[in-house]
């Protein structure tokens, strides 16, 4: 089969007209239903519910698509939803239109959200394109281009992708396990690929299982992140309906299984090898390395893991951006808070990306610095606004704006996160965690202790909970030395 | 994908499970019986039950075949398995960094202060639309307290 004929085997919506209702874990929270009802009552067939699109801020949202023409209604309610009927009969209020920065978006975001969640709506918006044409090559191939395009792991270390696929060939066929655990608090953009383009995750999974060679696969998601789960089960059921997975629908076989599994909570969850320990049935505790799991990982056999946001990202083989992009989830005390795709390309700045939220450029007064990467990550504060982005800055992506003058509080209120989700495996972390915190309750702060405590963690934890648990509150101390002349705990005060 | 090594042991050295939850067991019995199910099998029991009792767990034990202390140990390793019976109505009020912000604490004091049930919890993951609270099951985002107190004597008043 052709992906032509797997097209014409799943023809999609015909009309010209079409409305998306937002729905997904952000509409629902906060009551897209009725909208949805309504709309339904008056569109039609022509009304769809799709996935959040990225832009949470804007739920309860729905986009009228039109050749040519996307047209986005944010925040709706009562008076909202007529000036979407009106658009629908083909008249558009310039005053209602909300021209979102997505509207002729390429790269990873580019169906997220904007189609109905059928097969047939990711076909025809481009799906499996990409696998297609993979499965045709040589897997050497494949892995030369991914190479080529410079793709790193998406989880937040940023290991070149090619090579980890490299590894991964030339013995015993890897199981391929989908990280799509995603624990860090900030952090939603799996759970939205997941959700809003399932069909790309597919993608990608067939492309590296062709060119690795992996016949099983298993995605680890959130336990949380129970739409999402839904979404891409749903997605899988239509694909191997299709003959995409265990078929010939794309031209070439391609035996891979794939099989979901749910986590139960854990900040270290999202750590590779204690998905596998769960996934085994083990305590959810990091494993010693070596041996590297894709020696010996899953069941004792080679392993490749990676980010769904990586594999989502190796759909772009054939037609790579000009730039790496990068999925951020942005919070905080921005306008827009949501989901945006960066191009890290050397100009792009943290105060770019704040603008793109409408926050303002320049340390705009609402934000005076920025968490990146959470429990792990570093503060950024206004003066370095300026600063470009880089990949490896960036880790898995999350950021959260904060107001001026909480970083202290902040910086706390991550200790005791730290030391409440220490699995306790190792005593570095354990015991450590649990004295960064007294130390930085303490009346005033003893820098010389914390500072060697710090080194401690970081050099002797099993695994990166620990050895990043100090991160945050060496940054803090870097970045904001005033914030603690009377302890973090005198500065929350 | 399973490690098969124990799934072949016979039914028959089985013994009794410790029935109190019938539902738990007819769960259960839609896994297979393997190690790596135990994860699975933990989380079905909690869904089939609203939480993890000590006849549950034993039931998770017998069904996987894996010995109750571990059974236990891994329960109580997951920070979203439940080993207490929940409390009907109360509002789990997110506490990651982007909520707190977003006035949680406050969240969590007005719905004390007016009779509600309710207790932080950490990051839901619906940060963009702080503050967020979950209520059997579901999520709610740009929280108010008055909103959601309407909310719960709606809930009150259909019940």
């Amino acid at each position: 089969m052709t992906l032509d004929a797997l097209r014409a085997a799943h023809p999609g919506f015909e009309g010209e007209v079409r409305v998306l209702v937002h729905g997904g874990t952000c509409g629902h929270a906060v009551g897209v239903a009725p909208h949805g009802g309504f709309l339904r009552q008056s569109a039609g067939d022509a009304c769809a519910e799709a996935a959040c699109d990225g832009a949470c801020w804007a739920a309860p949202a729905a986009t009228v698509l039109r050749p040519g023409h996307s047209h986005r209604f944010a925040r709706l309610d009562e008076t909202g939803v007529e000036p979407l009927l009106t658009c629908l009969a083909g008249s558009c209020d310039a005053r209602a239109d909300d021209r979102g920065e997505r509207e002729h978006r390429g790269g990873l975001m580019s169906r997220l959200g904007r189609t109905d969640g059928t097969l047939a709506g990711a076909l025809a918006a481009g799906a499996y394109e990409a696998a297609a044409r993979a499965l045709a090559m040589a897997p050497a191939e494949v892995i030369d281009a991914v190479e080529a395009m410079e793709l790193t792991g998406r989880g937040g270390a940023h290991f070149p992708t090619g090579q980890k696929w490299c590894f991964a060939t030339g013995g015993e066929p890897p199981v391929l396990v989908v990280n799509a655990e995603e624990g860090e608090p900030g952090v939603f953009k799996d759970r939205h690929m997941l959700e809003g383009d399932p069909h790309r995750v597919i993608e990608g999974m067939l492309i590296a299982a062709h060119a690795t060679g992996a016949t099983d696969a298993c995605v680890y998601i959130n336990g949380q992140a129970r739409r999402a789960r839904a979404a891409f089960e749903h997605a899988l059921a239509e694909a191997a309906e299709a003959g995409i997975l265990g078929g010939d629908a794309l031209g070439a076989a391609v035996a891979l299984t794939i099989e979901v599994r749910s986590g139960a909570g854990g900040y270290v969850c999202g750590e590779e090898t204690v998905i596998l320990n769960s996934i085994e049935g083990q305590r959810p505790v990091p494993r010693f390395k070596p041996p590297q799991i894709t020696e010996a990982g899953l069941f004792g056999r080679p392993t490749l893991l990676n980010n769904v946001e990586t594999l989502a990202a190796a759909t772009l083989l054939f037609d790579p951006p000009a730039a790496p992009p990068k999925l951020v989830p942005l919070s905080g005390a921005v306008a827009r808070p949501g989901l945006y795709e960066v191009a890290v390309d050397g100009q792009a700045t943290w105060g770019s990306l704040l603008e793109a939220a409408r926050g303002g450029a320049h340390a705009p007064p609402g934000v005076g610095s920025l968490l990146v990467g959470g429990p792990s990550g570093v503060f950024v504060a206004a003066e370095q606004f300026d600063e470009p982005l880089e990949m490896a800055a960036l880790g898995a992506g999350g950021l959260v704006a904060l107001a001026p003058g909480g970083e202290a509080n902040v910086t706390l209120e991550l200790a005791r996160y730290n030391a409440r989700e220490s699995c306790g495996e190792c005593t570095p972390c354990r015991e450590g965690t649990v004295r960064l915190v007294e130390l930085l309750e303490a009346p005033s702060l003893d820098r010389p202790k914390l500072d060697e405590l710090i080194d401690v963690i970081t050099e002797a934890s099993l695994c990166q909970l620990g050895g990043m648990a100090g991160r945050p509150i060496a940054s803090a101390l870097a970045t904001f030395p005033q914030a603690f002349s009377n302890g973090a705990a005198g500065a929350a005060e | 994908m399973s490690d098969q090594t124990n799934e072949a042991e016979a039914d028959a050295t089985r013994p009794a499970p410790p029935v109190d939850a019938p539902d738990v067991v007819e769960a259960l019995e839609t896994l297979p019986r393997r190690r790596d199910q135990l994860l699975p099998a933990l989380i079905a029991a909690e869904h089939a039950l609203g939480w993890l009792s000590e006849a549950a767990i034993e039931d998770v034990s017998v069904h996987t075949r894996i010995p109750l202390s571990e059974v236990y140990a891994t329960a109580t390793a997951y920070s979203e398995l439940r080993l207490e019976p929940p409390v009907e109505g109360r509002w789990h009020v997110c506490t990651g960094v982007t909520c707190r912000q977003a006035g949680a604490d406050a969240l969590l004091d007005a719905l004390a202060g007016s009779g509600e049930s309710a207790e932080p919890v950490d990051c839901r993951f619906l940060c963009a639309l702080a503050p967020v609270a979950e209520r059997g099951g579901a999520l709610f985002g740009r929280c108010e307290a008055q909103r959601l107190i309407a909310l719960a004597v709606e809930d009150g008043d259909r019940s």
